[in-house]
């Protein structure tokens, strides 16, 4: 795992607020209901912190995101490097 | 429209369209209005309502409903539909992607008339928010919704040439069905939506819709103006012009003065006009608004400042400075639209004089004809033609303040309390996770009077062990605050507080899940 991914996990965990909750690249987030839509756009402004992308809105759904793998596989493919 | 036809959409048959939010969704329900037939939205699933409280809500709704046709996109989750009551003559379609294209060239088609429709027939049903299950079909005929958009219209000073609306709002919200579909609809004006969906992930992006499409009109509720500001990226601000829009209007939520300084302080470099943020006082049962703040003011919606100990003791406004001790803000939610009337009454509904608070009691030519197949709600609902709005305010100098929900109000000791004080407060503690809190006034037997109950999430779990440490600091804080004592303070694990559809703590709901936690404490 990345350390990007790592603090990506970190960085979720601090939000839905279970610090001690055993979360892996591959957990489902949104479709298991632990990440919101609330918490969602939180932590797309944290992937874009992480990958120093910019990430266009409307880009990204929810399913997009459902795991922190598929979290940086998104920004990989829709995101265009910060100016 | 074809489709509607041959699946059955005649006049006065309910149909009901659960679609996301897009074109297609709304060209099925101004075509089902178009064939005379009943169109209601309902929410589509989402991550933000709990399952099972989504699914009974939705079966209770359609068995009310009786719809001849439940209209569904592509993607509706097939597992649901069990949930959607369906009686023998109901028929489901699955509407394409192409609906919107069809549409367009359904009204040249053989065989398809548009319906000559009553103006006091049913134009459609809004659902009211509350409890999912609970939801009430507010019937509305045309003739009161086009009165509704006329008034709106000129209280807005709606300028067909230059004016284009700004949503995010859901269709089945009445700010989103009227002021953000019908009204642009009718005054033909360019209408530039994004999905609720969209907007609550990346907020900063209505924003960007607002410069680029040059809007000039928008509604949001009372939250919105400090979560916007609050995920926008400070090195991104500067790219948003907002210099065109003259009026985004607080509504559906108390309006508070904090969240619109917030919005206006961010913002005033992006060239927010001073008196762009506006209030408004509406609900579905009045098709949509019943007040308006007048938007050619360049100072907002009226605010004053009251005497708090009056307020809450002898629930009348007193007014005083800004910096008086115990001051309390309200801010205006405008003056009432034509043909409408408003009295504040007492609970024995004698009529109160203005800046006294009571019960708002509304009476206009918009008003609902009754909830559908629901006769013993509405006669509770309208007496003597007036609507009781079961929310609390006061009329002063001609505007109208709104307070909250009557049924919310707690009173200790003759004292009322409103609960958005209480929780504003709570939510102020570190520990305790904001808008997460919900207090209620329960009453105790041997107080002979109402008790201060809160409900409130910590930050994290971990922060229970601490429990009887961030209890007392919240009393403390509420003590300090409001000088009332909170009776009994329960700390709950994150996400715990039951929500709403509409995303906000659920009081009837949360309680009940406390009495099923505690079934020894005494909540009567």
């Amino acid at each position: 795992m990345t350390d990007e991914a790592k603090q990506m996990i970190e960085y979720i965990l601090q939000r839905i607020r279970k610090p001690t909750l055993a979360i892996d690249e591959n957990t489902a987030l949104v479709s298991s209901g632990l990440v919101d839509s609330m918490a969602l756009g939180d932590v797309l402004l944290k992937l874009e912190d992480l990958t120093n992308m910019r990430i266009r809105p409307g880009a990204v759904k929810p399913k997009d995101l459902d795991t922190v793998a598929k979290m940086f596989a998104t920004a990989q493919r829709v995101g265009k490097p910060r100016k | 429209m074809q489709a509607l036809c041959a699946a059955g959409a005649v006049m006065a048959e309910r149909i009901v369209i659960i679609m996301p939010q897009g074109i297609p969704a709304m060209t099925v329900f101004a075509g089902a209005m178009m064939l005379g037939a009943v169109p209601a939205f309902l929410a589509y699933p989402n991550d933000k309502v709990e399952a099972a409280k989504y699914r009974s809500g939705l079966a209770g709704v359609t068995a009310n409903l009786k719809a001849r046709l439940v209209v569904i996109d592509e993607g509706f989750p097939e597992e649901m539909l069990e949930y959607v009551s369906l009686s023998g003559e109901t028929k489901v379609i699955r509407a394409g992607s192409g609906v919107s294209e069809s549409f367009h060239d359904s009204p040249a088609t053989p065989g398809i008339a548009v319906s000559d429709i009553s103006a006091e027939s049913i134009a459609f049903i809004q659902h009211s928010a509350g409890t999912t299950g609970l939801q009430k079909g507010v019937a509305l005929t045309h003739a009161a919704v086009l009165r509704q958009l006329e008034h709106l219209a000129d209280a807005l000073r709606i300028d067909g040439a230059h004016d284009r609306i700004y949503s995010w709002l859901p269709l089945y919200h009445d700010m989103g069905l009227i002021a953000c579909f019908m009204l642009p609809m009718v005054c033909h004006l360019p209408l530039i939506m994004q999905s609720p969906l969209d907007w609550v992930m990346v907020p900063e992006t209505m924003l960007e819709v607002i410069t680029e499409h040059r809007c000039t009109v928008g509604w949001m509720p009372n939250f919105a103006f400090q979560f916007v500001p609050r995920r926008t990226r400070v090195e991104r601000r500067a790219r948003y012009d907002l210099s065109l829009l003259r009026a985004l209007i607080n509504c559906s939520e108390p309006v508070r003065m904090g969240s619109m300084r917030e919005f206006e302080s961010t913002f005033a470099a992006n060239g927010l006009r001073p008196g762009a943020l506006q209030s408004s006082y509406a609900m579905a049962e009045n098709v949509f608004a019943v007040s308006q703040s007048n938007v050619a003011s360049a100072r907002g919606p009226m605010r004053i400042y009251a005497d708090g100990k009056e307020f809450r003791g002898s629930h009348r406004i007193v007014r005083v400075r800004d910096d008086a001790p115990g001051a309390i803000c309200f801010t205006s939610s405008g003056q009432l639209l034509p043909n409408h009337e408003v009295r504040v009454v007492s609970d024995s509904d004698e009529e109160l004089s203005a800046g006294s608070v009571g019960e708002i009691l509304i009476k206009s030519d918009c008003l609902f004809n009754g909830y559908y197949n629901r006769p013993d709600l509405t006669a509770q609902a309208i007496v003597d033609g007036w609507y009781r709005t079961g929310d609390l305010g006061f009329l002063l100098d001609g505007e109208l303040y709104v307070i909250g929900r009557k049924k919310d109000l707690i009173i200790v000791g003759g004292e009322n309390l409103y609960p958005q004080d209480l929780e504003e407060i709570a939510s102020e503690h570190p520990a305790i996770h904001e808008g997460r809190v919900i207090a209620m006034g329960l009453y105790n037997a041997d107080l002979g009077t109402e008790e201060i109950v809160m409900v409130a999430e910590v930050e994290t779990e971990e922060d229970l062990v601490n429990a009887a440490e961030i209890e007392h600091e919240i009393r403390e804080l509420v003590m300090t605050g409001m000088g009332v004592a909170v009776g009994t303070i329960f700390l709950k694990p994150p996400k715990w507080v039951v929500k709403s559809t509409a995303g906000k703590p659920a009081r009837s709901s949360t309680l009940e899940k406390l009495r099923g936690e505690h079934p020894n404490i005494n909540f009567e």
